[in-house]
């Protein structure tokens, strides 16, 4: 149950990560939000 | 559709790609590694077998039982506590691959915390695998982290406290050496921790051996840590050792520095309990780059430097510690210590055949005994 929340919480600050990237208008900055929704990725899967 | 969106939508298609190959190489990581049964191995059997709520998890490790029929003492090898001390695993390798049991039972778990060779710690460097030419081709093992795998047991506590009250670093809830003597209803660790224990109760292990490898600035190094029953018996194969030119440090179990094997298992079962430790550069803090020839011999430049300003427990120069001579230091203390307790306890004798001596491996090379 713990593990279902604490993915849950993931996907949730994946989609606030997301969301903010169609907000940015510096690529920089959207480039930022990419990497760092990699790790949000393999942790949401639970691979890493 | 504005600009921003559509460099939005690229960067999220590259973020899964990159994910995707990423996840790719971690996933491959949790498949296991090959180890022959060799001529020895009479049977095997699952940690799970002594604490059935490992069926079916990751960490349920493979236990080889190498058996005479002529009955005498009972000798446990616990290799992989630490999957990136790759000396431990190799020995218990080599001895399921090559040992023959003519009295007494011989029994060995290679990967004791299978969980942690299904990754590696962030941020070292760390190679992912070691390789070895055989006559039949490439043999390849993983080399894994300290501790287990996060996407088996998380979240850390900011402060592990054991079960004896102690207040430990809050990574070392995974750390299979300071959580025995386990606990069934622990952490995934803990119940890894509380399994072996059974098993080394239930088989009624006479003499238990834990192999590790430890960073060349580390204090304890080429030691044998003792518990205090087996005190007489480590001095005796220190002194064995000595007479073969292998120099090893005696340490004997502080009482109060718990959780590990060499205090927990002579605590909480009658067997003689031992630690080992050989030299390993690429688990250090001085290293310099850090890959899979760096795990093998163990030369590096900078704890060359290191040894020449006096900050290492152990000799250093441009030869490094290959894992020939780790592991030819394990078997042949492990060999000088059953010996010695065959000559305590006549009614526990322990012979085989088939483990090559220290020489041996330095000579012919480690891989020349895999199958």
């Amino acid at each position: 149950m713990l593990t279902i929340i604490y993915r849950l919480i993931i996907l949730f600050i994946s989609i606030l990560i997301v969301w903010d990237m169609f907000k940015e208008k510096n690529a920089w900055n959207q480039l930022t939000c990419a990497m760092v929704l990699v790790p949000f990725i393999l942790r949401m899967l639970m691979v890493k | 559709m504005k600009k921003n969106h559509i460099i939005a939508i690229g960067f999220i298609i590259l973020s899964f790609l990159i994910a995707a190959v990423s996840g790719v190489s971690f996933i491959e990581k949790w498949k296991p590694d090959m180890i022959i049964n060799g001529p020895g191995v009479t049977r095997t059997a699952h940690l799970s077998d002594y604490f059935p709520d490992l069926k079916g998890e990751y960490s349920d490790s493979t236990i080889y039982f190498l058996e005479s029929e002529n009955p005498g003492g009972t000798v446990f090898l616990l290799g992989g506590t630490h999957p990136n001390e790759p000396a431990s695993m190799l020995s218990a390798v080599l001895l399921i691959e090559n040992a023959i049991v003519n009295q007494g039972r011989l029994i060995v778990i290679p990967q004791a915390n299978l969980s942690a060779f299904s990754h590696n710690d962030p941020q070292e460097a760390s190679p992912q695998y070691i390789h070895f030419a055989t006559d039949n081709g490439i043999r390849k093992f993983r080399y894994g982290s300290r501790a287990t795998n996060p996407i088996h047991q998380w979240p850390d506590p900011d402060i592990y406290i054991n079960q004896f009250g102690q207040s430990l670093s809050g990574g070392d809830n995974r750390n299979l050496n300071r959580g025995y003597p386990g606990n069934p209803s622990g952490n995934y660790t803990e119940k890894v921790c509380y399994a072996i224990m059974e098993f080394i109760r239930k088989e009624k292990c006479d003499l238990s051996i834990d192999l590790h490898e430890a960073s060349p600035e580390y204090p304890v190094i080429n030691a044998i840590v003792a518990h205090e029953r087996s005190g007489d018996l480590a001095s005796m194969a220190v002194m064995d050792l000595q007479m073969q030119d292998l120099e090893f440090n005696l340490e004997m179990s502080p009482p109060t520095f718990h959780g590990l094997t060499h205090r927990e298992w002579g605590d909480f079962s009658d067997t003689l309990a031992i630690l080992m430790e050989s030299a390993n550069a690429s688990q250090g803090r001085l290293r310099g780059r850090t890959d899979e020839a760096l795990a093998l011999t163990g030369k590096d430049k900078m704890y060359v430097k290191a040894a020449q300003l006096g900050k290492l427990y152990v000799p250093y120069d441009e030869n490094g510690h290959p894992i020939e001579e780790r592991v030819g230091r394990h078997l042949t203390a492990m060999v000088t210590l059953i010996n010695n307790m065959n000559l305590f306890y006549p009614e526990k004798t322990v012979e085989f055949s088939g483990v090559p001596s220290y020489q041996e491996i330095n000579e012919k090379g480690y891989s020349s005994y895999l199958k």
